[in-house]
């Protein structure tokens, strides 16, 4: 990123209109800790954009308006006709699963050094190498990265750094498609990190996403399963991801939909 | 922010200069935990403390000397300190699942403060109308290109940039103007 105060302004404009990639954040965001005078221009912008907004609100209040009784019955029962159309002739739902897929995992996602707490000072050089692979990432520099997870594994064969650094490489790869190698790595986490439930929710999140990629439904399900037990940020989304992949596999039991699920 | 003068006011104990230090990182750290993470605002001021402690210890133990590995430092210590902490109250509050996860979209609007965005509105409707309607187009249309926004009012795109950072200059100055009144 060219660092040019130009090029910043345009960049804090693009942040506000919500077309910067996840990386660009990242980078806008170290910009913004080195010259901390620019979060009071994103201040500024984003405060023009909310005082829009409101007075957008106050020309145009949203009109009330008062339906006839016969309207909301004739509504009913036309849900109640779609739902049996649904369930007699076994019309597909308007959702796709990926609709429901993680499209691009954040670079705020991956694994880098602990937060350490005050008995546990030391930075290890596992730690070092985990978070000099994210600035690569942060930088664009996807082969470096990899080289540099590569070497936490293959020199530090420890928890948590490995699992780490699996996880790191099955992002890197999922981002870029291979969802293969993507899920090589990510079931190594779900296997390593067994006792570590943010890292192994994270695995198993991905994972389930990643079959979803390859087209294995049945262990996308699982993955997804033990992501949503793991009760976690990706609980939401593991739900919902879970009952789709439980409708499209005609497990579901459109009556008890969410008995299902609270089973788990 | 000078982040090699952050060093050496650890490295000397320059109590002034780290006093400084810190009010200007304890800001940039909690404005990132309200747009980033959603945090509340007490939470946000929490983490960035402890991240801020934490990395002082990391310098004073030479283990962080290099300007970007500490924002890095900073940023990654903030968000794991502020997850970590929600994720404690969540295993105390069985029942409170938090509405948003890491995928959400960034909080932007969580910067605003209500005092300070009343004195922006005060700029803002003393805009003349050339001024209001440009700055009116720009931000209502967010996915125009700025090409669009050039074209429609028969400008180059370079002229669009400047015709919008001299409107934001503006307010700027009011708003710089009235806040310290």
């Amino acid at each position: 990123m060219n660092n040019s105060r130009k090029d910043i302004y345009k960049n804090i404009d693009a942040y506000i209109k919500g077309t910067l990639e996840p990386g660009q954040i990242d980078a806008l965001w170290m910009e913004f800790a080195k010259n901390p005078d620019l979060l009071d221009q994103l201040e500024l912008e984003v405060g023009i954009k909310q005082i829009l907004k409101e007075s957008k609100k106050r020309k145009n209040p949203a009109s009330v308006h008062t339906l006839p009784n016969w309207v909301w019955h004739a509504s009913a029962a036309a849900v109640v006709l779609l739902v049996a159309l649904v369930q007699l002739f076994g019309v597909e739902t308007p959702t796709q699963l990926q609709d429901f897929l993680v499209a691009n995992i954040p670079n705020e996602q991956l694994e880098t050094a602990t937060g350490i707490r005050s008995k546990e000072v030391m930075i290890t050089s596992a730690d070092s190498l985990l978070n000099l692979g994210f600035a690569a990432l942060s930088a664009g520099d996807n082969e470096k990265a990899l080289e540099l997870f590569s070497e936490v594994i293959f020199f530090y064969n420890e928890e948590p750094y490995a699992s780490k650094a699996y996880l790191n490489k099955g992002i890197i790869k999922y981002n870029d498609g291979a969802y293969d190698e993507a899920i090589t790595n990510f079931e190594e986490v779900a296997e390593r990190a067994k006792d570590n439930r943010m890292i192994s929710e994270k695995a198993y999140w991905y994972l389930g996403n990643a079959y979803v990629n390859v087209g294995e439904l049945e262990k996308a399900l699982f993955a997804v399963g033990e992501a949503y037990k793991r009760d976690g940020i990706f609980r939401k989304p593991a739900f919902v991801l879970y009952q789709k992949l439980n409708y499209d596999l005609g497990n579901i039991d459109l009556e008890d939909a969410e008995g299902t699920s609270s089973d788990q | 922010m000078d982040y090699s003068k952050f060093v050496t006011a650890i490295i000397n104990n320059d109590e002034e200069s780290l006093k400084e230090h810190y009010t200007v990182l304890t800001k940039v750290l909690v404005k990132f935990l309200l747009v980033r993470l959603d945090a509340g605002i007490e939470d946000a001021k929490d983490s960035a403390q402890n991240a801020i402690m934490f990395g002082v210890e990391k310098i004073k133990n030479q283990e962080l000397k290099q300007p970007d590995y500490i924002i890095h430092y900073l940023f990654t210590t903030a968000k794991n300190d502020y997850l970590k902490h929600q994720n404690k109250q969540k295993e105390s509050n069985y029942e409170e699942v938090p509405e948003h996860y890491a995928e959400e979209g960034d909080q932007l609007e969580n910067i605003l403060k209500e005092e300070r965005q009343s004195i922006l509105t005060r700029c803002f409707d003393k805009l003349n109308s050339k001024q209001f309607n440009y700055i009116s187009y720009w931000f209502d249309n967010p996915g125009s290109e700025t090409a669009l926004v050039a074209d429609h009012f028969g400008i180059s795109i370079n002229n669009a940039w400047i015709k919008k950072h001299r409107i934001i200059q503006v307010l700027k100055e009011c708003f710089e103007k009235n806040i310290n009144k």
